[in-house]
């Protein structure tokens, strides 16, 4: 593998260590993008802050949660809403967000009194809520607030509350990568243990690194409690903060995004025996293999086979119906971390398409190693690029279709490449089996989206026909499709709902065989008496 | 013989670099004790002997041993036709080289750091 250099970023030569083009014959000891370090001054990064991964990414996503920010407004703002990780208890978590509102003047003077104030406030405004999030900022880090001291005053004031001190002022680590480090070691510091939880089931696990975008974790959840497995705790989406406090009783620990929260799980290992096993959410396949694994941990391997085979009979045909339409499509895979290896090989294998470049914000080199190791030969690996970059290469590389952030997602749409939000999604929940069908879907409908074909004319130089009326996505996507696969019988497209979670979250114990039969005899008891 | 060797011990080292994430945990000392443990399994399961974890860690290198062992059967269909002493020369090569691809090769910075 080479290092590639970019036209517009031969001013900045170290960047030149920060890209691998994945050449024939070469491996990861040839060469391996920098990753995990400072962006390079002059380059405009598109990376988020420690506050901002320790906030927004990680702690939020806990809904039963005030989250504070101790800082100006703009912080709390800036990390509010823009990530769609629901929860079932009316989303809690992304309808408020609190801030102590710093000015110049608490600089001065400090701000202690004013955090203070704001905890007792927000816990009067909402009386049922009794956890708390307080996240440290550039502004109250910089003045030296102690803002344990404070949270701790409060314990004693209000002995049913419980706070949370994470101190991930953005200035802590190159990227907010240095954020998920920070507030994993701080919950297993300060949290872990501190409660001891209803064991239900003779088969617990904590399913870490899920944030439940549009509804993954309830997806996973739902296929876990199908074969009779208690998700003890989920690390962070949709999760509890008191059940977060017992992790140290499961049995197993699920990781999905390792990128994030593996920090979480070694020390776990380490500290109270729990095995690490990695996962993939996504994918037929992968997918497949995880819940097997998952299974033959716990020796129920047949019950995970029961769910393969269902799920697989329902949702494969339209799986399929897609990747006969997207086969040979180019796509840039270009997420924050650990996307960019949990679709690399995923979305070539069971969609038919091309990754020609993967890039992440804020991975490390651990995360290209996974990423180069399963995209094909020939993609372009970019750790932190810049925005010039990104355009290059997108101008290089003609992708027909780029998953992304909304900051590089809009200037691509500037050069005409639809893209999709490999963060938020557009129609999510797209892991679980269904999931992957309805993100096959997605891309779909942005590469051959009318609207993206009109676009592509530059009508201050381009021809504009006159002789064509009205396409659909159909049209487009069919034209050169071989009538055996146009109409092949055992192909369709998706027929699931508009929103799948609803259904999931109606469920009741009697969809759940197993958890009741697993159900350890002493609980039993306790119920029947 | 040697080339089919390479070329075979190169198929089954793909495999494990496209598909699984086990051999990429984030130090060292972790990456060891994942190769060791998960590939040892793995050649015990393809020669049918009796693999008996002792705990709860044990069984979690066992639990990626065995989906790893039936992939292996599964898309290498050649290595169910190879004697005993033919998959563990065989699965002695993918350990080196997995070793080497992960770590002694590895470019990556972060395995040595000390702490998670």
């Amino acid at each position: 593998m080479a290092y590639h250099e970019f036209d517009c970023s031969t001013c900045i030569p170290e960047r030149k260590k920060h890209a691998v083009l994945k050449g024939p014959e070469e491996t990861l000891a040839d060469a391996l993008p920098a990753g995990y370090l400072s962006t390079i001054p002059g380059s405009i990064s598109e990376r988020g802050c420690a506050y901002c991964g320790a906030k927004h990414v990680i702690g939020t996503p806990m809904k039963d949660v005030i989250h504070i920010s101790h800082g100006p407004v703009g912080c709390t703002y800036d990390t509010w809403q823009t990530k769609r990780y629901i929860s079932d208890n009316d989303n809690f978590q992304l309808k408020y967000t609190f801030a102590t509102d710093m000015k110049e003047k608490h600089v001065i003077f400090g701000a202690e009194k004013l955090l203070k104030q704001n905890i007792l406030e927000a816990f009067k405004a909402f009386p049922n809520i009794k956890r708390m999030s307080i996240y440290q900022t550039c502004a109250s880090a910089l003045i030296g607030d102690d803002i344990s001291a404070i949270a701790q005053e409060v314990m004693e004031e209000l002995p049913d509350v419980d706070i949370f001190v994470c101190n991930s002022p953005g200035f802590r680590g190159p990227s907010q990568s240095g954020g998920h480090h920070t507030i994993c070691i701080a919950w297993l510091n300060d949290k872990v243990g501190t409660v001891e939880p209803k064991i239900t089931s003779d088969y617990v696990i904590n399913y870490v690194g899920e944030y439940n975008i549009q509804g993954d974790q309830e997806v996973m959840q739902d296929y876990f409690k199908r074969m009779g497995i208690q998700v003890l705790s989920t690390f962070t989406g949709n999760g509890s903060y008191d059940d977060l406090r017992a992790m140290h009783r499961a049995h197993l620990n699920v990781l999905e995004c390792a990128r994030s929260s593996e920090y979480l799980c070694n020390e776990l290992r380490v500290r109270y025996g729990i095995p690490r096993l990695d996962i993939d959410g996504f994918g037929f396949e992968p997918l497949s293999a995880s819940l097997r694994k998952v299974g033959l941990f716990f020796g129920i391997e047949d019950r995970a086979e029961e769910i393969i085979r269902e799920e697989t009979a329902r949702w494969k045909p339209e799986l399929d119906w897609y990747k006969e339409r997207l086969h040979g499509k180019k796509v840039c895979l270009w997420p924050g971390g650990s996307k960019l290896w949990h679709w690399a090989h995923v979305i070539h294998e069971e969609m038919g398409v091309e990754v020609v470049s993967v890039y992440t914000k804020f991975g490390h080199q651990g995360d290209m190693e996974k990423g180069i190791s399963r995209a094909e030969e020939g993609a372009l690996a970019i750790d932190d690029p810049n925005e010039l970059e990104s355009l290059e290469a997108m101008y290089k590389l003609k992708p027909d279709c780029i998953f992304t952030g909304k900051r590089p997602g809009e200037f691509a749409k500037k050069i005409r490449v639809p893209y999709l939000n490999a963060h938020g999604y557009h129609n999510g929940p797209w892991k679980g089996f269904e999931g992957w069908v309805r993100f096959a879907r997605d891309i779909y409908n942005a590469i051959y989206s009318p609207v993206h074909q009109l676009a592509m004319v530059d009508i201050s130089k381009d021809e504009i026909p006159t002789d064509r009326g009205f396409v659909t996505r159909r049209m487009l996507s069919d034209k050169n499709l071989g009538e055996e696969v146009r109409n092949a019988p055992g192909l369709r497209q998706y027929t699931g709902k508009f929103d799948l979670i609803p259904d999931l979250r109606n469920k009741t114990a009697k969809d759940y065989p197993y958890l009741r039969q697993d159900a350890p005899e002493e609980l039993e008891q306790q119920e029947t008496a | 013989m040697e080339s089919l060797m390479k070329d075979r011990i190169e198929q089954l080292v793909n495999y494990i670099m496209k598909h699984c994430l086990w051999q990429f945990h984030s130090r060292t000392w972790d990456r060891e004790r994942q190769n060791r443990e998960i590939l040892t399994k793995t050649l015990e399961i393809l020669c049918d002997e009796s693999v008996m974890p002792e705990d709860r860690l044990d069984r979690c290198h066992w639990v990626d041993a065995v989906v790893l062992a039936e992939s292996y059967r599964k898309h290498y269909p050649w290595i169910n036709n190879l004697s005993t002493v033919e998959i563990t020369s065989l699965m002695k090569g993918v350990h080196a080289r997995i070793d080497f691809l992960t770590i002694t090769g590895s470019l990556n910075l972060e395995l040595t750091d000390e702490h998670y």
